[in-house]
């Protein structure tokens, strides 16, 4: 799977059935757009909340899986009969055992490079065998007893290694994957022909991996043909699909429940061969079978974000006003994927007016694990390049960051034709968030001694965020008044269930209480799109309040025949139908003989499809203020805010921890975070654990933090007016640390993540020239 | 997952030598490094020999001479927070706090704070690197951003420990016992380079165990700090830290112990910036040339170099608090 390729879309979307009226924008709300607490967070915080990884069975299995331990091998033998005589162990899976031959790593034009157990690993983690066994323990000593003989190859972990003549090749066909025809608009010559000053910088992203709190894997049991699967994923439709195609068995007799996920930032988009591994040895032993994957074997192969190299070259008039865009991004997507440079240059073709525009990406294949989608695929990567230059360009050009940031807004979406967006909020984030961060008093401030400060902002837009078809929810009203929402979209922690049953509660008046909800099983949802791409809200939530609408229309019905009322008159509030006209007119739920005969009011609701002729994207604007010791290059964020464009906020209670998630993912991007591979040696990740992957902890992340919600009351986006806040929240935030480093220190630092080393490194390259080593 | 190995709980610590005796056997306090090297393969043991139950080894108390015991079993979190240790050997209380993480600190021991293996990511993992008896430090040609700059031989691991370098500051000695008996150790002299020996890192002999660290009454105008600078704000190791501890006298520095963290395979004494300092008053001038002196000896690998200047930056900053 490429990033993108399945969580939104980019052109003719596929389409469901649509409500006959379209419901106008809420005006005034009682229950949607309050902070309301997660309807699950008792479940949550107490530990009762059942995810897949606590998931035990009767008779239930345990599997571990060998992996390799070379960047690039050939498995030459496999010996399995010591472990197979091992205590507790019930069966070894290796390549060549019947259901084993699944194909793996298709590409775009449908051919798979690998299959399950491939012997040909390229990458340090690829699968070699695995060991069922009733415990855990006996799995592991078993897989520690299988003898392999490795013909190790020559590797390459690093894109610019992999590009040169002579590399290893990776892949038979080479290493080098031809570069699409770069994106053209404009002519980018004449428009730097016509700039007054030109700013042109290369800088390095990390390559990060995600490294959710849940580790991958499942649970898998088989009853009959039947197979049912307890999965950590963001998608039970993705996996269900992956389940029945590598096993060959009809989408009817795979069930993939995923009711809890604990994190998936994108690596969980899709599943992995550890659901086919725990289905296959479920199916042979007749028993069920759990997988979940190690740390080490995660940080190994279940995704990351690809590391970036980007030139890029910006040219403006004197008054500020971007005249071109020139932008090359290097990246890998591993020994598999052929990506490692989408999106990244997303914002800098789309994020400012600007007429002249040439965007280029060169790929490569490495000896390492595949990318996957990581929270915003691309766009932190091309925020830090974009957000980075436009600030040299202010320094400059002598213009204030948001001055001239705001010089430059765009109302049309330059990359698709200039059509208009529903709604921008770009600006008012820029110039809200200055206000409530204090922009103009912080930025002039600027204390003397060896730990100096800084404040820098940055902009950041989302390619997604829109939603749109497919989605189908079901929302039922049982006659005592309470209610029931069934959808099958999974809650990645984001709070779905949460603003799903506040659309519900705020259309039918039923307390949040007497609202269950069922979710996330394909046996008893309906279809719905893995939740990613800051699509869940605006996806999910005018389904939700299709059919709550419906079941309302019913129900009004039945009452005004019963009552001898028009319907437009009715309302249903505390269980009771009331006519707004005549109190006395009023009938309580379960006394309307019509409903009481049928017992149950269903409604279907659909998503229409999004407006024609329109873009629509989230905006954000984020500022930080910073400290930088200059005597030990440490950078402390001392203060942060964040102000978003999302539209329409279901919840702002929600709204704000994910923002607030998504920033400290931001500060881990820009500070902390990096895989490091054994470059010109080994080629292994010397980073495959959270001591030597340096998430950020909460030490890393400032206790004054803030969100401005900016709310452009967009009627037209969707019948929510809501628009995705997941991915934006991370996109520009590195960047605003790094521009706030700047003007803190007078450095520009171009690489992330600004760890002390590069801090003191660039404070050593200013002061050496002079002579000055030994200074303060 | 861990492979099978027994367990035993000691009764006393003679108790404890006595179990320990045993090949393949480890002496097991709070665990919180032992076990996952087990888990990651870094180490292996048949048999584990725990201390928990050993009373005589906790505590933190007075000793006779007006110094401290601290028991081995000490947590690092009852370090942190002893009224004496914040008081009167500041470096010490300094390091404890800001070792690993809180959950660490609670049962992480003072004994295993002092006596872990370094981190080193090619140690760690799936290479047989000279500190596993190899014939390689895979950090030579290899990423080598947080390996030494200083005593690298062979090896060029860093030592992890933030206790050690406070206590070795503040002049504190090791008990040891062993089947041949109890030996005292200053912590000085604790620690074993890889000129010497690449696949150890203290003088505690398989079958020893460190029982005890005691602390010499501070003379009069003792001053100390400890400063560490890590990758992020929690759970993680040095990049380079120094502690620093002076005897100030009429205004002028008597005598000054300067012991680096994070840049060598040891807890490394640069006795060129104590020179720089004994002597002199504590001013601005002082402080410059005492921190160019604690590093003017480093020897930078291909990506560590930062570390030349992180270290003079924190002998600085250290500096800078006491005068």
């Amino acid at each position: 799977m490429q990033p993108g390729d399945t969580y939104y879309w980019e052109g003719p979307l596929p389409e469901t059935d649509q409500s006959d009226t379209t419901p106008a924008p809420w005006k005034d709300t009682r229950v949607v757009g309050k902070p309301i607490v997660r309807v699950d967070a008792y479940d949550r915080v107490s530990g009762s909340a059942t995810y897949p990884s606590d998931v035990t069975l009767p008779d239930m299995l345990h599997v571990a899986v060998l992996t390799c331990p070379h960047a690039h091998a050939l498995v030459t033998r496999l010996d399995i009969a010591k472990a197979e005589g091992m205590p507790g162990v019930r069966v070894v899976l290796k390549d060549g055992l019947p259901g084993t031959d699944i194909p793996w790593f298709g590409d775009r034009s449908g051919k798979f490079a690998s299959r399950l157990f491939d012997p040909h690993c390229r990458y340090e983690g690829e699968e070699v065998a695995a060991v069922a066994a009733d415990t855990i323990y006996q799995a592991w000593d078993a897989v520690r007893a299988i003898a392999v003989e490795y013909d190790v190859r020559p590797n390459v972990v690093d894109v610019d290694d992999a590009l040169k003549p002579g590399a290893p090749a990776v892949r038979d066909g080479g290493n080098v994957i031809s570069a699409p025809k770069p994106y053209e608009r404009g002519d980018i010559a004449a428009g730097f022909a016509s700039a007054d000053v030109v700013v042109e910088h290369t800088l390095h992203t990390p390559c990060e991996l995600q490294n959710a709190i849940e580790p991958h894997g499942c649970v898998a049991k088989w009853d009959g043909p039947r197979l049912t699967v307890w999965e950590s994923t963001q998608g039970v439709y993705g996996v269900q699909g992956d389940l029945a195609r590598w096993l060959k068995i009809p989408l009817a007799n795979v069930r993939v429940i995923g009711h809890y996920v604990g994190g998936g930032f994108g690596a969980k988009l899709s599943s992995g061969k550890y659901a086919a591994i725990a289905a296959l040895i479920a199916r042979k032993t007749g028993r069920p079978a759990r997988l979940f994957l190690t740390r080490e074997q995660i940080c190994r192969s279940m995704g990351n974000r690809p590391a970036n190299t980007i030139t890029l070259k910006a040219g403006a008039k004197k008054d500020g006003t971007l005249v071109a865009l020139q932008s090359k991004v290097a990246g890998s997507g591993g020994a598999y994927s052929e990506g490692g440079t989408g999106s990244a240059d997303f914002v800098i073709r789309e994020l400012y007016a600007c007429p002249n525009v040439r965007c280029e990406n060169q790929s490569a294949y490495i000896n390492a694990g595949p990318e996957r989608p990581f929270r915003a695929p691309g766009h932190p990567q091309g925020a830090w390049a974009l957000e980075i230059v436009m600030d040299a360009l202010a320094a400059k050009l002598g213009m204030d960051p948001i001055a001239l940031r705001l010089k430059n807004i765009s109302t049309v979406s330059q990359v698709r034709g200039g059509i208009p967006y529903t709604s921008t909020g770009l600006a008012q984030c820029l110039t809200e968030g200055a206000k409530a961060f204090g922009w103009t008093d912080a930025r002039a401030k600027r204390p003397a001694g060896a730990v100096v400060r800084g404040v820098g902002v940055a902009a950041g837009m989302w390619q997604a965020g829109a939603g749109g078809p497919p989605a189908t929810v079901i929302v039922k009203l049982f006659s005592d008044g309470s209610a029931h929402l069934n959808m099958g979209a999974s809650d990645i922690g984001c709070g779905t269930k949460t603003w799903g049953a506040q659309i519900v509660a705020e259309e039918l008046n039923v307390p949040i209480e007497r609202i269950s909800i069922e979710h996330a099983d394909t046996a008893t949802t309906q279809f719905a799109t893995p939740s990613g791409g800051s699509k869940t809200v605006p996806t999910e939530s005018p389904a939700i309040r299709a059919a709550a609408i419906e079941v309302k229309e019913q129900l009004l019905k039945m009452a005004a025949d019963h009552l001898q009322v028009p319907a437009a008159d009715l309302e249903f509030r505390d269980g009771e139908v009331i006519s707004s006209k005549d109190a006395t007119k009023r009938v309580a739920v379960g006394r309307i003989p019509a409903f009481g005969r049928r017992g149950l009011i269903v409604g279907v609701g659909y998503r229409a499809p999004n407006p024609q002729g329109k873009a629509i994207n989230p905006f954000a604007a984020q500022f930080a203020e910073v400290e930088v010791d200059t005597r030990t290059g440490e950078v402390r964020v001392l203060r942060f805010l964040a102000a978003h464009d999302s539209g329409r906020i279901l919840n702002p209670l929600t709204f704000r921890n994910q923002v607030f998630g998504g920033v400290t993912m931001g500060i881990g991007f820009g500070l902390t975070e990096e895989r490091v591979m054994d470059r010109g040696q080994l080629g292994k990740v010397l980073t495959a654990n959270l001591h030597d992957y340096k998430m950020p902890t909460a030490l890393d992340v400032p206790a004054d933090k803030a969100v401005v919600i900016v709310d452009p009351q967009d009627t037209e986006c969707n019948t929510t007016g809501a628009k995705g806040v997941g991915e934006p929240a991370t996109i520009p935030t590195a960047p605003a640390i790094a521009n706030a480093v700047y003007h803190a220190t007078g450095l520009r630092l171009l690489d992330a993540p600004m760890s002390p080393a590069r801090v003191l490194a660039a404070l050593s390259a200013r002061t050496a020239p002079k002579g000055q080593k030994g200074r303060a | 997952m861990l492979p099978a190995f027994a367990y035993v709980r000691a009764r006393s610590v003679g108790q404890a030598v006595t179990q320990l005796a045993a090949k393949g056997t480890r002496v097991h306090a709070g665990g919180t490094d032992l076990l996952g090297c087990m888990r990651d393969g870094v180490m292996a043991a048949d048999r584990l020999v725990s201390l928990g139950a050993v009373d005589e080894l906790r505590g933190i108390s007075a000793t006779s001479d007006g110094g401290l015991r601290l028991g081995a079993m000490a947590t690092i979190a009852e370090i942190a927070s002893n009224a004496t240790v914040k008081e009167r050997y500041a470096a010490l209380a300094q390091a404890a706090a800001v070792v690993a993480s809180p959950q660490l600190r609670n049962q992480g021991t003072l004994g295993g704070n002092l006596c872990q293996r370094p981190r080193c990511w090619y140690f760690r993992g799936e290479y047989h690197c000279a500190r596993k008896g190899g014939d390689t430090c895979y950090a030579i040609a290899g990423d080598n951003r947080f390996h030494a700059i200083f005593g690298g031989s062979g090896c060029y691991v860093v030592h992890p420990s933030d206790t050690a370098p406070a206590l070795i500051a503040l002049g504190a000695s090791a008990r040891v016992q062993g089947p041949q008996g109890t030996r005292t150790v200053p912590l000085d002299a604790f620690y074993v380079g890889p000129e010497k020996d690449a696949t150890r890192e203290t003088v505690v002999a398989p079958g020893e165990i460190v029982t005890e660290v005691l602390l010499p009454p501070p003379a009069a105008g003792s001053k100390s700090g400890y400063r560490k600078v890590r990758a992020r704000g929690s759970w993680d190791f040095a990049l380079a830290g120094a502690a620093i501890a002076l005897v100030i006298e009429s205004g002028k520095v008597k005598t000054a112990r300067v012991v680096l963290s994070g840049v060598a395979p040891i807890p490394w004494r640069v006795p060129a910036a104590e020179a720089a300092l004994a002597g002199q008053k504590l001013e601005a001038r002082t402080i410059t040339r005492a921190a160019a002196a604690a590093v003017a000896n480093a020897e930078e690998m291909d990506q560590n170099g930062y570390k030349v200047a992180l270290a003079r930056g924190v002998v600085q900053s250290v500096l800078e608090v006491l005068a």
